[in-house]
C-alpha cells in the first residue's frame, strides 16, 4: 500500500470512530496524528495550487508590465502638456486670423459701398486702394493652411497611438457616456438637433429646403 | 404688395461677423433699421421691449438656441405671429422639419447669398 493510500485509510478509520461517537477513545496523539496526516495529504495539493497560482500571477505581472510600457508609449503627458495646447493655440490663431481678414475685407467693402462716386478719379483711387487691401487680407489663407496642417498632424499622431493601444489590448468601448457632463451635452445636442455644418454632399441643399416649404 | 423697408429687423447670431454680413446685405436691400442679439435669451428680451417686423436668427447659439427662441416666440401671445427666418449651417432634414413644425416662415442654409436672402424675405411677406 502506498503512503498516500495508507494515510487515506488511517483518516477514514479515525473519521469512522468519530462518526460512531467513540470520541472518548481517541487520544490527543491520535488527533495530532490525524492533523499531521491530513496536512501531509494536502501538501501536494497546496504545492500544485501554489505553482499554478504563481504561474498565473507571473503572467498577470508580465501583462501589467507590458501594459505599463504601452501606456507609457501613449506619452499622454507629452500630448497633454505639449501637443494638445499647441494644437489649441494654432486653432485659436486660425480663428483670429480669419476673423481679422474677414473684418478687413468687410471694412473695404463697406468703404466702397458708402463711397461718393460723383468724382470718378477720386472714386477709382479709393476702389483701387480698397481692392489692394482685400488682396493683402486674403494672404491669411496660406498661413492658416499651415497652422491647420500642424493640428491635423497632432490628431493623426493621437489617432495612431490610441489605435495601436486599443488594438494590442483588444479594448472594448464602454457603453454610454463616460461622465454626466458628456451625457448632458449629448442629450442637449439631441434635443435641440445641434449637428453643426454637414460635409459637402451631406445634409440638405437650399433647393431641398425650398421644396420642403413649397410642399406645404 | 411692397415690403415696408422701414420696419425694424432683429438679427440674432453669436458670430459678430455674420451679423455684420447680414446687416450689410439688408442695407443693400434697403433695410436700415437693424438691431442685433447674440443669443435667444437676449433676442427674446429685445422682442418683448420693441416692435419688430422680422426676426432673422441663427440656430446654434448658447445658452438659448434659435430653435428654442422660435418656440418661445410662437408660444408667446404677443409675438406668435412674428415673421421668423432661420439662417443656419444646421442642414439636416430633421432640422428643417423641426423648424417648420415649430412655425418658422422660411429657412436659409449657410453659406447663402444676397439673392437667397431677398427671395426668402419676399416670400415671407408674400411679394
Amino acid at each position: 500500500m502506498s503512503n498516500e493510500a495508507s494515510r487515506a485509510e488511517r483518516i477514514k478509520e479515525v473519521m469512522d470512530e468519530i462518526g460512531m461517537g467513540n470520541n472518548g477513545d481517541i487520544s490527543i496523539n491520535e488527533i495530532l496524528s490525524l492533523a499531521q496526516t491530513m496536512s501531509q495529504s494536502l501538501a501536494g495539493v497546496y504545492r500544485a495550487v501554489d505553482a499554478s497560482v504563481q504561474r498565473e500571477f507571473r503572467e498577470i505581472a508580465s501583462y501589467i508590465e507590458v501594459m505599463k510600457s504601452d501606456i507609457a508609449g501613449l506619452q499622454a503627458n507629452d500630448l497633454k502638456q505639449t501637443h494638445l495646447p499647441t494644437a489649441g493655440k494654432e486653432l485659436d490663431a486660425v480663428v483670429e486670423a480669419t476673423e481679422e481678414a474677414t473684418n478687413t475685407i468687410m471694412e473695404c467693402a463697406e468703404a466702397i459701398m458708402c463711397a461718393d462716386a460723383t468724382d470718378h478719379d477720386e472714386y477709382k483711387a479709393l476702389v483701387d486702394d480698397q481692392i489692394m487691401k482685400i488682396f493683402e487680407a486674403c494672404s491669411f489663407q496660406d498661413i492658416t493652411g499651415q497652422r491647420i496642417t500642424k493640428v491635423v498632424e497632432t490628431l493623426t499622431m493621437i489617432d495612431e497611438r490610441v489605435t495601436r493601444f486599443a488594438q494590442k489590448f483588444k479594448v472594448q468601448d464602454a457603453e454610454g457616456h463616460v461622465t454626466e457632463e458628456e451625457a448632458a451635452r449629448a442629450q442637449r445636442k439631441k434635443d435641440l438637433i445641434l449637428e453643426g455644418p454637414q460635409q459637402k454632399g451631406e445634409g440638405v441643399s437650399q433647393d431641398d429646403v425650398d421644396n420642403m416649404f413649397s410642399a406645404a | 404688395m411692397a415690403i415696408d423697408t422701414a420696419m425694424p429687423i432683429l438679427v440674432v447670431d453669436d458670430y459678430k461677423t455674420m451679423i455684420r454680413i447680414i446687416r450689410n446685405l439688408l442695407k443693400q436691400l434697403g433695410f436700415n433699421d437693424v438691431d442685433e442679439a447674440t443669443d435667444g435669451t437676449e433676442a427674446l428680451q429685445k422682442l418683448r421691449a420693441k416692435q419688430y417686423g422680422l426676426v432673422i436668427s441663427d440656430w446654434n447659439m448658447e445658452p438659448m438656441t434659435g430653435y428654442e427662441l422660435l418656440r418661445q416666440v410662437r408660444g408667446d401671445d404677443r409675438l406668435c405671429s412674428m415673421p421668423f427666418i432661420m439662417i443656419t449651417a444646421e442642414s439636416k432634414t430633421e432640422n428643417v422639419v423641426a423648424a417648420k413644425k415649430a412655425g418658422v416662415n422660411n429657412y436659409i442654409v449657410k453659406p447663402f447669398n444676397a439673392q437667397t436672402l431677398k427671395s426668402k424675405i419676399d416670400a415671407v411677406f408674400g411679394v
